[in-house]
């Protein structure tokens, strides 16, 4: 089980109780049973919800969808892919750009995008 | 012959009529602070986590308690109630009414308990292990803190207006209805029986619209005075 669930079934808990939405109410909007979504922010589960079932629960409450899928120990299903179409580049941008702050990391990203534009 | 020693109770004895007062007290609190209730059912499950403010989780208490009677069980300390994953009205729908009296049920508990049990707080704590829940609710139990609990479920999930007003828009009048009208002596079975899926046939439809079971429904009906199996009581 991953250590992160404890704090994704927690944060869960107190978002849809925040939105005014029980325990039942929520399960049936992101089309659960209740005991799933009970087992789920209990951390009782054998391994995270899936990454659309995360996504759904992110777009009920209002949430960022690559948070919560990071606070569930989901990878967002479309990082795979993007890592593996340039199987040397990719890797080694993401390792250069380890430890940066959050601020850095934005600049950075924007700066990819205007490349982007810019054509190749 | 030796007199049996007088059972020990956990809590004092209370009236029927303040144990419904304090189930009307919940649902009056819960219509203030989020709108009229003017439909069945009674919202059971919101008011333990959005009311009472209370912990609620689904879960397996077969295995957490080691026998299979329990359905529910309810720590007050930790201010939390758990019930059975086998009464889930989702992964099954024919547990629908078992599920919401459950919930009814510990949410009594709460309301008419809680106090006794944290003013004896330092005493439980001495002989209780810590995991141990304060009540453990077996469906069998008929300790008096368990049969007062069922009297708030009834109570809570049936509100006397709620079902005066149902029974009035399905039967256009509060005349009392008694089976012994209806009562088709060509259907088979003994009396009892044919009276049973008489008084079933009355208590259904409203039993669907509150999510309770016919059998709570017929109960109700009947201390409410709008179902009789005799006659006798008017004659």
């Amino acid at each position: 089980m991953s250590k992160k669930q404890p704090a994704f079934g927690e944060f869960i808990r107190e978002k849809r109780l925040a939105k005014g939405y029980s325990l039942r109410k929520f399960a049936e909007l992101i089309d659960v049973s209740p005991t799933y979504l009970s087992l789920v922010e209990q951390g009782k589960v054998e391994s995270p919800p899936t990454a659309e079932r995360v996504r759904r629960m992110a777009e009920v409450l209002g949430e960022n969808p690559d948070e919560l899928m990071s606070l569930a120990g989901r990878m967002p299903e479309d990082l795979p892919g993007i890592i593996r179409s340039e199987p040397e580049e990719m890797p080694q941008l993401l390792r250069a750009a380890m430890g940066l702050t959050a601020d850095q990391l934005k600049a950075l990203a924007k700066h990819a995008k205007k490349l982007q534009k810019e054509g190749h | 012959m030796a007199k049996l020693p007088a059972k020990v109770e956990r809590v004092p004895w209370v009236t029927d009529g303040s144990i419904e007062a304090e189930a009307e007290t919940l649902f009056a609190l819960w219509q203030k602070d989020h709108g009229e209730v003017a439909e069945p059912p009674v919202p059971v499950d919101d008011m333990i986590e959005l009311q009472l403010n209370m912990r609620y989780e689904i879960d397996d208490l077969q295995k957490r308690f080691g026998h299979g009677d329990v359905l529910g069980a309810i720590w007050f300390n930790e201010q939390l109630i758990r019930v059975d994953r086998s009464l889930d009205p989702v992964e099954h729908p024919r547990m629908l009414g078992r599920y919401r009296f459950t919930l009814a049920h510990e949410i009594g508990h709460w309301q008419l308990h809680r106090r006794v049990f944290l003013r004896d707080e330092t005493q439980m704590s001495l002989t209780s292990a810590a995991d141990a829940a304060a009540f453990v609710c077996r469906s069998t139990d008929q300790a008096r803190e368990e049969v007062q609990a069922n009297t708030f479920a009834a109570f809570l999930l049936m509100p006397r207006d709620l079902i005066r007003r149902a029974w009035i828009k399905w039967r256009g009048t509060d005349d009392v209805v008694c089976v012994l009208d209806f009562d088709a002596s060509t259907s088979p079975g003994s009396v009892k029986a044919r009276q049973d899926a008489a008084m079933q046939r009355f208590s259904k439809p409203l039993a669907e619209r509150f999510h309770v079971s016919a059998e709570a429904m017929t109960y109700r009906l009947e201390a409410l005075g709008l179902l009789t199996r005799d006659r006798s009581l008017f004659g």
